[in-house]
């Protein structure tokens, strides 16, 4: 779902462009925002809590709750409620606290 | 008027340590005096490890003892959510050949006490730590049981258990001035008088200023420290990680997140408590080279705190010669929370005039005008 009209504010999109949702190919607008591509594409649930595993939504969204965690073209942690959307990145839900550095064997 | 057996003036973990260990021998009628919160001074904003790997015997065998009270302290005192132990050890970087050598000294103190402690050669410690940058980095301590727990809940614990026992303990009482008449000692605070033959100053870095109510001249000075802590990610760091060349320290706590601090060498001897941002710049810099993969972690918050120095980094254990019946447990020097189960203990036995045991003369006040100093050469 998107507002395509909105009484005061006026949206200037970006160029369409693809990017990868868990495995899966999406579309949305460059420099929105990436959850806001992702809810556009019907996509709710954004993390699961880390104790309890239960899912979370988009919540402050400005970047403060962090309910809406991703990894990021490989970087834990961030928080896509403000992170820009660009052309074939890579985006995967996260499964517990994120990580950073994987030991190679 | 409030009237006790014995008053504690001090609500960190040193403070709650005594007050248990006191009401656990029968001594019951305690009270604790807190300027703010429980845990709110040196305690709740220190780096929250405990380690095994010191340089004289004396901080060698508190620590043991210490660390293994810490081992079971949760059942001991009843504290059903754990202390968050983790004990994935201490990895201490040798950086210089006269680090090396003072190094080697330890761990033969360290093994001939009975402590596992061993000497990592660069890849070795980087077995360890994998995100180790070893450039520069000549080998290494380490010994498997240092490790980790929550301050807050170590303290927590100790006053819970305290208060089953019938301890009082106040809060946001801060203690104004204390007078002496004969053996009875009459504490002044924002709420009211407090009596008591027994003092015991466990005031951290305002210990000083305690001793000075009473004509004690203790010879502690507070000194800033700094840490911050990131955002958790999933467990990447076992042992804490300590270069005394940096002078930092780091390590990842159970939940996650990474709590790392500086010590800064031109730090002024004051009661400052603020955080700097050069703090963050530097800490930032010097992490990243260390532990490079640490430069994707957000960082969440930082603090400041202070260590109650002594001149010889070691804590002054005893009763004051000129004030009988008034207690010093201060001068930690920034390890006072790992040893506080011993010092607890300790404190709790020269209180009651029993045998103690372990050896405390050493600690004694007395050993600065005898020039008896008993300097611990690892501190950061």
């Amino acid at each position: 779902m998107r507002i395509e009209q909105h009484p005061i504010l006026e949206f200037r999109r970006g160029k369409k462009v693809k990017f990868i949702f868990d495995g899966k190919e999406y579309e949305g607008y460059e420099g929105e925002t990436i959850a806001a591509a992702l809810h556009a594409a019907g996509i709710r649930v954004m993390r699961e809590s880390p104790v309890l595993h239960r899912p979370r939504g988009l919540f402050c969204a400005i970047g403060n709750c962090s309910s809406c965690l991703m990894t990021v073209n490989g970087e834990p942690n961030v928080r896509i409620c403000t992170e820009k959307l660009r052309e074939g990145m890579v985006v995967n839900s996260q499964k517990g606290k994120g990580v950073l550095y994987e030991k190679r064997s | 008027m409030h009237r006790h057996e014995v008053i504690i003036i001090g609500g960190g973990v040193t403070g709650c340590a005594i007050a248990y260990n006191l009401a656990a021998r029968g001594l019951r009628d305690v009270a604790v005096l807190e300027r703010y919160y429980l845990a709110s001074g040196a305690t709740g904003r220190c780096g929250a490890g405990f380690r095994h790997q010191w340089g004289t015997k004396t901080n060698c065998l508190l620590a043991k003892h210490a660390i293994a009270k810490l081992e079971t302290l949760a059942e001991e005192l009843d504290y059903p959510g754990g202390i968050d132990l983790k004990q994935k050890g201490y990895l201490i970087l040798a950086y210089t050949p006269r680090m090396v050598e003072q190094f080697k000294k330890n761990l033969a103190l360290q093994q001939s006490l009975g402590i596992d402690a061993r000497w990592l050669t660069p890849e070795e410690a980087k077995e360890i730590v994998p995100v180790l940058n070893t450039e520069g980095l000549l080998g290494a301590t380490y010994c498997p049981k240092d490790g980790h727990a929550n301050p807050f809940k170590v303290t927590d614990a100790y006053a819970r258990a305290a208060k089953r026992l019938g301890v009082k303990i106040h809060t946001y009482t801060e203690v104004l001035d204390i007078k002496v008449e004969g053996s009875l000692k009459t504490v002044l605070t924002n709420r009211g008088t407090f009596q008591a033959p027994v003092v015991v100053n466990a005031a951290g870095g305002h210990a000083a200023t305690i001793g000075r109510m009473v004509g004690v001249d203790l010879p502690i000075k507070p000194e800033r420290h700094q840490i911050l802590v990131t955002e958790p990610v999933e467990p990447l760091l076992d042992p804490m990680v300590i270069s005394f060349y940096h002078h930092l320290y780091c390590q990842q706590t159970p939940h996650g997140s990474f709590v790392m601090g500086l010590g800064d060498p031109n730090e002024p001897k004051e009661y400052n408590e603020r955080s700097s941002w050069q703090f963050l710049v530097q800490m930032a810099g010097k992490i990243v080279r260390l532990l490079p993969p640490l430069k994707n972690l957000r960082v969440v918050r930082q603090w400041a705190g202070v260590y109650d120095m002594s001149p010889d980094a070691q804590p002054i254990l005893c009763e004051a010669p000129e004030v009988p019946g008034f207690f010093v447990a201060a001068g930690f020097s920034g390890h006072g929370f790992m040893i506080a189960p011993m010092t607890g203990q300790l404190m709790a036995e020269l209180i009651l005039g029993q045998p103690t045991s372990l050896p405390v003369d050493m600690f004694h006040l007395s050993r600065f005008s005898r020039g008896e100093l008993l300097i611990e050469p690892s501190v950061v």
